[in-house]
């Protein structure tokens, strides 16, 4: 079991990043393991929109140990703001977006955007956007071919946000749907296993 | 009947898929899934000599996953394609194959296995569904979404 990783160099010199062209700027960086509490706090706040936090298991134990040392299994970039910008409760990072590297049998390497995330308070300044921008330039340095990516059917600003960018909805378009084996029944094909 | 073995790197490029929509070739795929890092991994179904295809093969299907991560559930594995030769379907060769990386998955610490099937291909979704799996599409009403092309390019750009 090896996961795909960045190169070093590559995350590395995407650390810091200015988001916005203002007077303050917003800075995207790459986490580090301390940064997970963050993470997982956007997490659950990104569960709650999509009315499912209950379905939240894993907690930033599980986003330290899965997202850093040589085989990660995912990437995240984190949009932080100054302290003077911080959030009505004291944060100071405000939005994520996760992701990891994929592949089709069809086209070749493709990166999956797991999460898309920025606090309502600090929409409609173009960090979603730039957040979005940023994995599909890494998408492109790693000669990926496709961003892919999903969101709920009722989402609709999340839709027309992403259907806006030139994103397709494969779903509707071709009749893609997603299917899922967990807990007992997965357990069960596995011991079929020759 | 069947043994399931990991590829050698000429044996699953041999395997790709012949289609105008194929961009990939046999070059990528040793680059990528057979690299420190690979982007892929895969089982190969083979029968014995005796048992061969009409035209002479004994690499009779395949499966192709990789690792990916649930925000909520962590560790999971991705099934991109599960593929039996028409003439050996109906013998159990795709479970076991979907067993197998099922079972490897589980022993890499994953939680799912996900992946897709078009909605007009009805007897695959009757094999899934009868294995237990379930359908996010019309359970939850997630959508599959891509940006390929221009699109990436533009977005990549930052010209929006």
């Amino acid at each position: 079991m090896t996961p795909r990783h960045m190169p070093i160099e590559a995350a590395q010199s995407l650390r810091y990043m200015t988001l916005l062209n203002t007077s303050r700027s917003l800075v995207g960086l790459t986490p580090k393991p301390e940064d997970c509490k963050d993470i997982a706090r956007m997490i659950m706040e990104l569960a709650v929109y999509e009315k499912m936090p209950d379905q939240v298991k894993i907690s930033h134990k599980e986003l330290e140990r899965d997202g850093f040392g040589p085989n990660p299994f995912y990437q995240c970039l984190v949009a932080e703001v100054p302290e003077d910008h911080k959030s009505k409760d004291g944060h100071t990072k405000v939005g994520y977006a996760l992701f990891f590297y994929t592949y089709s049998t069809w086209k070749g390497r493709t990166v999956y955007m797991e999460d898309l995330y920025v606090m309502p308070e600090y929409r409609g300044k173009g960090i979603g956007k730039a957040l979005m921008a940023t994995v599909a330039k890494v998408a492109k340095e790693q000669h990926c071919v496709r961003l892919q990516f999903s969101v709920l059917d009722w989402n609709k600003p999340s839709l027309d946000f992403y259907l806006a960018k030139g994103a397709e909805d494969l779903t509707a378009k071709e009749g893609w749907h997603f299917l899922r084996f967990h807990g007992i029944a997965l357990d069960n094909l596995a011991l079929e296993a020759p | 009947m069947f043994l399931l073995s990991n590829p050698s790197q000429q044996e699953l490029a041999e395997h790709e898929k012949v289609s105008d929509q194929v961009k990939i070739t046999q070059k990528d795929l040793e680059q990528d899934g057979f690299s420190k890092n690979p982007f892929f991994h895969g089982i190969i179904a083979e029968v014995p000599e005796h048992l061969k295809s009409r035209d002479g093969h004994t690499k009779v299907g395949y499966s192709l996953y990789f690792y990916t991560y649930s925000s909520w559930k962590g560790r999971a594995v991705y099934m991109e394609d599960l593929y039996v030769m028409p003439e050996f379907r109906g013998k159990g060769i795709g479970k076991a194959l979907m067993s197998k990386v099922s079972q490897l998955g589980l022993a890499a610490g994953c939680t799912q296995l996900n992946f897709t099937v078009l909605d007009w291909n009805k007897s695959s979704l009757d094999f899934y569904l009868k294995q237990g799996c379930w359908d996010v599409t019309s359970d939850l009403g997630y959508h599959c979404m891509r940006c390929e092309g221009d699109a990436l390019e533009n977005l990549a750009q930052g010209d929006l």
